[in-house]
């Protein structure tokens, strides 16, 4: 029963922030609101006792990714200037990119209720997940890191470059 | 009176849940507003001053013990000051960003292994998490959110500037953090910081205590260099630079200042904590197991259950006790990087060498499972 209340606070909670941070207008709070819908994901999973994504949620995303936007969104003019632009061609852009998500999301969930899940399947296992990673997809999780390693080295060349000209 | 019948198990669970969160946190709290004292002590002994020593209740100064009390009431009276250009809810959030991470955080440390009350076994830990070290990273990396909203929502150039300069150093120094733990979680086989504790009572070679510090030498010292980088204390302190920008939270005063403030000091206590559980054994006294010491060779010493206890969280507070005073001693003496140093320091020589650390773990892991 603390589960399911869990469940549905931390989801709705998810759900406010996410509404909430579409109708903010100030870049940085839209940000925060956005770190507080991470935060009861990460709740979410922790109640449906998925620990290591709860805390890979917030170690990747809240912590890293979200730490990122913030910098950089405070760097950004609109984040200073005390009543945001209300341009027509960017409320466009905003409705379009709304119109092809939601079809997108609408899509998948039609697909979801169709998938059955085999019964030994657990996403929640952190063994299993460790088992499958560096088993079964040793090659491409390796493979994944040499991208990864690839996409900093073109940065740091990027970063770098001007400053030896 | 059915209904606590009914309801026994998760009532007595909230309530030593309960009871173990305002003992442990208390403690820490009591531990902290000391350590406040203890700065100021310490700093005036290696400077050779005689440092605080008026606030008085009656005549009796007791050396200065007064202090933190009246540090906590001036802090109340002190006016509590928006500045007019600040982004209010922002600036409101900030000192509680900073500060309520670092306390969720204490909830995973295990200061003690368990005791026997009216037949219950309390373990002396608020919550076993079996990824406890995750979490850590996990609630440690939210702690720069106050930083960083601390500084931008004042509005004031100089608080940005160390807000920026904090983000900077605490996303890079926290890859080497985490970094350097993977080397214990892989020889103890576990995250849970309470198994870990607990594998770290077994002895090497028959006398050798199996504490984290003989297995990785090397990622201690990497811990404790990344974890002072992280508390953005001297000689990592650029993120405040007391005599250039001042720092993120230029513009608090009153009570939210002391948020900041002792969200610092509280992050000591737990450095502390976090570097005596996973190098140094813990709340492992050597040779003492459940029943009392128990020497190589034979001679044994039978000990009462609450005495062991009582012995062990007594070895626990010792060893924390003993690195925030190191901690302390560090700040004068050591001065302040510069930031090309300090981002040096941490991608060119700290990120390297715990890559390496993990990779010699795991080799010797792999030869020794041959």
């Amino acid at each position: 029963m603390i589960i399911n209340a869990a469940i549905y606070l931390f989801g709705g909670l998810a759900a406010l922030a996410t509404l909430l941070m579409i109708f903010q207008r100030e870049p940085v709070k839209a940000a925060m609101l956005m770190l507080a819908a991470l935060l009861s994901t990460a709740g979410l999973y922790l109640a449906l006792s998925a620990q290591l994504l709860a805390a890979l949620q917030i170690i990747l995303y809240a912590g890293a990714i979200m730490t990122l936007f913030i910098v950089a969104l405070t760097a950004t003019p609109a984040a200073w200037r005390d009543k945001p632009s209300k341009s027509r061609f960017i409320k466009m852009l905003g409705l379009a990119a709304a119109a092809v998500i939601l079809t997108e999301l609408l899509k998948v969930s039609a697909l979801l209720k169709q998938t059955v899940f085999s019964p030994e399947f657990s996403e929640t296992g952190t063994l299993d997940l460790a088992r499958a990673l560096f088993g079964q997809f040793t090659f491409q999780f390796e493979l994944l890191s040499l991208v990864i390693l690839a996409s900093i080295v073109g940065a740091v060349t990027l970063a770098a470059g001007k400053r030896s000209s | 009176m059915e209904f606590f019948e009914a309801n026994k198990d998760i009532l007595l669970f909230t309530g030593i849940a309960g009871a173990k969160i305002l003992a442990f946190l208390g403690a820490v709290m009591g531990f902290t507003a000391l350590m406040t004292l203890a700065e100021r002590k310490v700093s005036s002994l290696m400077q050779d001053r005689i440092g605080p020593n008026r606030a008085s209740v009656f005549g009796f100064s007791f050396n200065g013990l007064f202090h933190p009390i009246a540090d906590a009431i001036k802090m109340i009276m002190k006016e509590d000051f928006v500045p007019g250009r600040a982004q209010k809810l922002l600036f409101t959030l900030a000192p509680f960003f900073a500060l309520v991470p670092v306390l969720a955080l204490f909830a995973v440390i295990p200061f003690g292994d368990y005791v026997m009350i009216y037949g219950y076994q309390v373990e002396l830990q608020i919550a076993d998490l079996p990824l406890g070290l995750f979490f850590i990273l996990a609630l440690s990396g939210l702690a720069i959110y106050g930083v960083f909203l601390g500084g931008w929502a004042s509005k004031s150039n100089f608080a940005l500037l160390g807000a920026m300069r904090g983000a900077a150093q605490m996303v890079s120094y926290e890859v080497v953090l985490g970094l350097t733990l993977v080397g214990l979680m892989m020889i103890y086989g576990t995250a849970s910081l309470q198994d870990m504790v607990r594998a770290q009572g077994s002895l090497l070679l028959g006398f050798i205590p199996a504490w984290g510090i003989i297995y990785q030498p090397f990622a201690f010292i990497l811990f404790m260099t990344a974890a002072i980088a992280e508390n953005k204390r001297t000689p990592f302190d650029l993120v405040e630079g007391e005599s250039e920008i001042i720092g993120y939270f230029m513009e608090y005063s009153s009570m939210r200042f002391a948020a900041f403030m002792f969200a610092e000091f509280i992050e000591i206590v737990l450095i502390s904590m976090l570097a005596a559980t996973l190098f140094f054994g813990g709340w492992q006294v050597p040779y003492l197991y459940d029943t009392g010491f128990l020497f190589p060779g034979g001679p044994a010493l039978p000990m009462n259950h609450y005495l062991v206890a009582a012995l062990q969280a007594g070895a626990f507070t010792a060893k924390t006790v003993f690195f925030c005073w190191f901690l302390l001693i560090v700040r004068w003496t050591l001065p302040r990087f510069r930031f090309d140093q300090l981002m040096g320091l941490c991608w060119k020589a700290l990120l390297p060498l715990a890559l390496l650390n993990i990779l010699i773990t795991g080799a010797v892991l792999t030869i020794l499972a041959r």
